[in-house]
């Protein structure tokens, strides 16, 4: 189903905000300092945070994880725990401060006039009670309704955040939902009471790009019809232009910048917010860019600041800027930044990545078999021949007739949903999973067979990459043991000459080769995710499966990790197999883009050209959801999808439920047709290619550098 | 569900009959031969060979097997060589007083295990906590034949308020009945407290940090709702396998407990068989303990369901 583009309802110009009666603030927070305490000393996790949301104001709270941005959203909601505390400062909600409020009078306050929605749907509902009697939970609570009451309410909610079939919804337990409809039931829960202020931490982050547009969309309205306030927490800036109309910028624990969004994020003031800005990836078709990043990790303080605290990373910085602590800055409307030289720095963008090694990218040889060739590859899961009748089943199809290559030196995305069946294809690569039907040949080798015989060259020379940096590292190892084991798997005999090449690979993905003896739990995120990628170079691998390698990142720290492997390939001749959900970070890094739903492919081609017009129906739809800023062009109408699961393995196209383009029963009952061009372009679907080419490009910037 | 319950029922069923299998291989190795004990020490040889003869002694194994297993399928035990009785009634007797004994020391165990497992993960790390991990850990460091000994001595001997062992029928009336319970009742529970408390308080500490307590909170719930509704019914699921394997524990028999108490159980049924060498009533007792560790585990996997609605929904699936 389509909707109508939203139109976000405008910033007021800041100067009529500054000449009208202000009205008082509904939430002010004043001089917040949170402090967590451990064995080994406190940590700020805030220091002297103030801002004020109005009456009807959406304000978010950016900043990278350890800006202190989930913890202050805790204090308002007096949830802080384990070993956090407020120090000083006031938090003032519509006049009374919160602070000095007993534990029962806040708790009170809590899910009746401050709800709140938290990032994860999945784990926010409580397994063993059903959804009707969770969201009915505060209103009995707050309200004092009967449970038949509160029961017709649930209803009533239910339909107001979108769901259409309030009745089952209601009945059903937590697991039986989709992560959107779960995600609607949370914020359905929040509204019962009705409350003043939300505060709403990260509430998209874990949900699919589609669904995530569908709830921003659903959230910018609600708080429009209900003229609600909130705080919106995020780590995405595009995210926050799309619902936010002022913005606070968080790092380390001190507010570096306030402002209505559509300055701060198109005139940014603080170096931070300029960084912050320039590294969110964009959908770009010159994939030999390379994107800008914040070099370094977040400071933590334990005191109040000697110096200012981005110094450290600033490329900005001078002498001065490491000897005083910054102070905040207000203009005449009210905006501040916490920045000596922001006047100074005013136009002047984050400065460009240094192309760095301008080697010539190894050639790889176009003419030459490809590396990977993956053919009618099928994997069905859960599938059970069993002598009880009642116990066979036919499995769920993960993937469903797969057929691609990947080059030498050629860099494919995998870009899906969760359950697209996109990790799967990658798992079936490197021979983790076995195919049920289908090969997989590598270098022209039937990798399944081989490696089941004992072939460990093959392993050797196609590594995997993961997600979460932390989960792939023992905890127990230091990072040279954790490298040095696929060096002695691969025969590698000589200690001294394994620890010199450990050495030698933290090198190479810019880490100090002291590293080598590090914990993981010492390292950040980026730092982790960099000695996963050492590891799996540590065999000379020619191929590297990134299962969503950079998706668990900050924004600065994933442009960072992004370039890193740009770079490798550029050297190494690398091909990768690059898995995501984020169809803007494929188009920094790929070369050819797969897009995938329900365990199909439905569109396959160059990048430049899967992000052009003629589009299948998803890929049209996966753009439109990209989240931009506003100096990015206008923006184009977005299409909103279902939240309805797909139906791969059924005899139409796996798409087809989902569909706004749907043309009829024949996409429920027959397999869409592949349509090719020359330059190795597919889609499969019902409707003509000549009909698809006539939809409007959703990135009309990129029409202009075509590849041909 | 109904498709679940009738898969476990058919995985008992094949368990039942292999451990049937092994059970009798197992008996027959036993040194001693049956007709010679029966004949006793100096009997002639074709004495105890018409003894053999008769009980079916000198049929190849095989079909030795078949005549008890299809006994068994009849609900037909055989007949005690020593006390010379149907085994099925002695058996039952027995099995009816592990019964009581477990249960009454299993709720005991649940409530008191749980409770403190409860509050100790919700006091973590304070007193509270320490208190009932230090006094949970007493009970399951010192052997349980010495609480056994020491409760006997300080209620039984020295202040007389209980009976030191034996057993009431309920026919005697509820106080004799009970009285004779407390003791063995107790010994078990300083036994298995500790094990059950540790469990609840751990599972009780994972649950008490997830977002949907979490939520439950930014829902203005109060402590106690949070506790108990949200949290506690998560935190069950890895205390209930263990409550079951408990329980086929003590129905098997606590043949120590039993011992001191002279508690005519399980237990002690089978110390006779043994001692006795009756190895009909030997083979009886150890099948039926079996069949009651696996029906505890069936019930326990069925509790899970009930508690947990995603693996009820597994279920129904199947």
């Amino acid at each position: 189903m389509m909707t109508a583009p939203q139109a976000r309802p405008a910033v007021p110009p800041v100067t009529a905000a500054a000449s009208a009666p202000e009205p008082a603030p509904l939430l002010d927070v004043r001089g917040l300092t949170i402090s967590y305490g451990n064995a080994r000393g406190t940590l700020r996790a805030a220091s002297d945070v103030g801002f004020a949301i109005r009456p009807g104001e959406v304000m978010g709270l950016v900043g990278e994880s350890g800006s202190g941005k989930s913890t202050i959203a805790m204090a308002i909601l007096d949830l802080l725990g384990g070993g956090g505390r407020v120090e000083s400062g006031e938090i003032l909600f519509d006049g009374t401060d919160l602070r000095r409020l007993s534990a029962p009078e806040r708790r009170a306050l809590r899910g009746d006039r401050i709800a709140a929605v938290f990032q994860d749907p999945f784990t926010s509902l409580n397994p063993a009670l059903t959804v009707g009697r969770q969201i009915a939970e505060p209103l009995i609570q707050h309200k004092g309704f009967s449970p038949r009451q509160a029961a017709a309410r649930v209803q009533d909610l239910l339909s107001e955040v979108g769901i259409r079939d309030p009745r089952r919804v209601a009945a059903a337990y937590p697991h039986e939902l989709s992560g959107g409809m779960q995600q609607r039931a949370l914020i359905a829960t929040a509204l019962g009471c009705e409350p003043k202020l939300l505060i709403l931490d990260e509430p998209t982050t874990a949900l699919d790009v589609t669904v995530e547009a569908r709830i921003i969309d659903l959230l910018a309205k609600l708080c429009d019809s209900h003229r609600l306030s909130a705080l919106f927490v995020s780590h995405n800036l595009g995210i926050v232009n799309r619902i936010c109309q002022t913005v606070t910028v968080l790092y380390g624990g001190l507010v570096v910048e306030t402002g209505p969004t559509g300055r701060v994020l198109s005139r940014p003031a603080h170096p931070y917010s300029k960084g912050l800005v320039a590294a969110l990836p964009r959908i770009t078709a010159g994939r030999r860019h390379r994107l800008p990043s914040i070099p370094g990790t977040v400071a933590k303080l334990s005191g109040p600041p000697a110096a200012c605290v981005f110094a450290p990373r600033c490329p900005f910085a001078e002498e001065a800027c490491r000897s005083r602590p910054q102070a905040m800055l207000t203009d005449a409307a009210g905006d501040g930044v916490r920045c000596w030289k922001a006047d100074a720095l005013a136009g002047i963008p984050w400065p460009d990545e240094d192309a760095g090694i301008a080697r010539d990218p190894k050639k790889a040889q176009p003419r030459s078999a490809p590396l990977v060739e993956v053919d009618h590859l099928r994997k069905i899961y859960g599938a059970n021949r069993s002598i009880l009748p009642w116990l066979r089943r036919a499995g769920t199809v993960a993937v469903e007739d797969v057929s691609f290559t990947v080059g030498r030196g050629e860099v494919v995305g995998v870009v899906g949903e969760s359950g697209s069946g996109k990790s799967t294809i990658g798992r079936a690569l490197l021979a983790l999973t076995e195919p049920s039907a289908g090969t997989v040949l590598f270098d022209g080798a039937d990798l399944t067979r081989r490696v089941r015989q004992g072939d460990q060259d093959l392993r050797r020379r196609a590594q995997l990459v993961f997600q979460n940096s932390a989960a792939s590292l023992n905890p127990r190892k230091t990072v040279g043991d954790a490298m040095d084991r696929p060096l002695v798997l691969a025969g590698r005999a000589d200690a001294e000459e394994r620890r010199k090449t450990v050495a030698g690979l933290l090198t190479r993905v810019g880490l100090p080769s002291a590293y080598a003896d590090r914990y993981p739990h010492e390292l950040s995120g980026g730092e982790r995710q960099r000695v996963n990628i050492a590891r799996a170079l540590a065999t000379d691998p020619d191929f590297v499966v990134c299962d969503e390698a950079v998706s668990a990142l900050d924004v600065s720290v994933q442009a960072n990790i992004l370039n890193l492997l740009a770079e490798l390939r550029d050297e190494m001749g690398l091909s990768y197999l690059f898995i995501t959900h984020d169809i803007a970070v494929v188009s920094h890094i790929a070369d050819r883009v797969l897009v995938v739903y329900g365990g199909t492919i439905c569109e396959e081609g160059p990048t430049g050209r899967v992000l052009r017009p003629p589009y299948h129906p998803y890929t049209e739809a996966l753009l439109s959801a990209v989240p931009r800023l506003a100096e990015d062009g206008q923006e184009t109408p977005r299409i909103l999808l279902e939240d309805a699961a797909p139906t791969p393995g059924g005899q139409g196209c796996a798409f087809a439920a989902r569909c706004p383009r749907k043309l009829g029963a024949v996409c429920d009952e027959q397999a869409p047709p592949v349509h090719r061009t020359d330059d190795g372009h597919r889609i499969a679907c019902h409707i003509p290619l000549a009909t698809l080419a006539e939809r409007a490009a959703v990135f009309p910037e990129l029409a202009g550098d075509a590849p041909h | 569900m109904l498709a679940y319950t009738l898969t476990r029922l058919v995985y008992l069923a094949l368990v039942l009959a292999v451990m049937s299998v092994l059970i009798f291989l197992v008996t027959q190795a036993m040194p001693g031969d049956v007709a010679s004990m029966i004949a006793g020490q100096f009997a002639s040889k074709e004495v105890v060979d018409a003894i053999a003869v008769k009980l079916g002694l000198d049929q190849p194994l095989i079909v030795q097997y078949g005549q008890w297993a299809a006994g068994i399928l009849r609900g037909d035990l055989g007949r005690s060589l020593v006390l010379e009785q149907p085994i099925a009634p002695i058996l039952m007797e027995a099995l009816a007083r592990s019964l009581v004994l477990a249960v009454v020391a299993l709720a005991v165990v649940a409530v008191v295990g749980i409770g403190l497992g409860v509050l100790a993960a919700v006091r973590r790390g304070k007193l509270t906590d320490q208190l009932v991990s230090g006094v949970s850990y007493l009970g399951i460091a010192v052997p349980d034949f010495f609480w056994a000994i020491v409760l006997v001595l300080i209620f039984g001997s020295y202040m007389k308020l209980l009976p030191t062992g034996g057993y009431a029928p309920l026919s005697d009336g509820f106080l004799p009945w009970a009285s004779h319970l407390v003791l063995p009742v107790v010994t078990l529970v300083l036994m298995l407290l500790a094990r059950i408390a540790r469990l609840t308080r751990s599972s009780m500490i994972d649950v008490l940090q997830t977002n949907y307590v979490k939520f439950a909170r930014a829902k203005g719930m109060p402590e106690s709702v949070v506790i108990l509704r949200h949290a506690l019914k998560n935190a069950l699921l890895p205390t209930i396998t263990v409550l079951a394997i408990d329980f086929g524990l003590i129905l098997g028999g606590v043949v120590v407990i039993e011992t001191i108490f002279s508690y005519p159980g399980m237990g002690r049924l089978l110390l006779f068989a043994i001692q006795r060498h009756d190895l009909p009533l030997i083979q009886a007792t150890i099948l039926v303990v079996s069949a009651a560790y696996c029906l505890a585990n069936l019930t326990a996997d069925l509790l899970y369901a009930y508690v947990n609605p995603k693996i009820r929904h597994g279920m129904k699936a199947a």
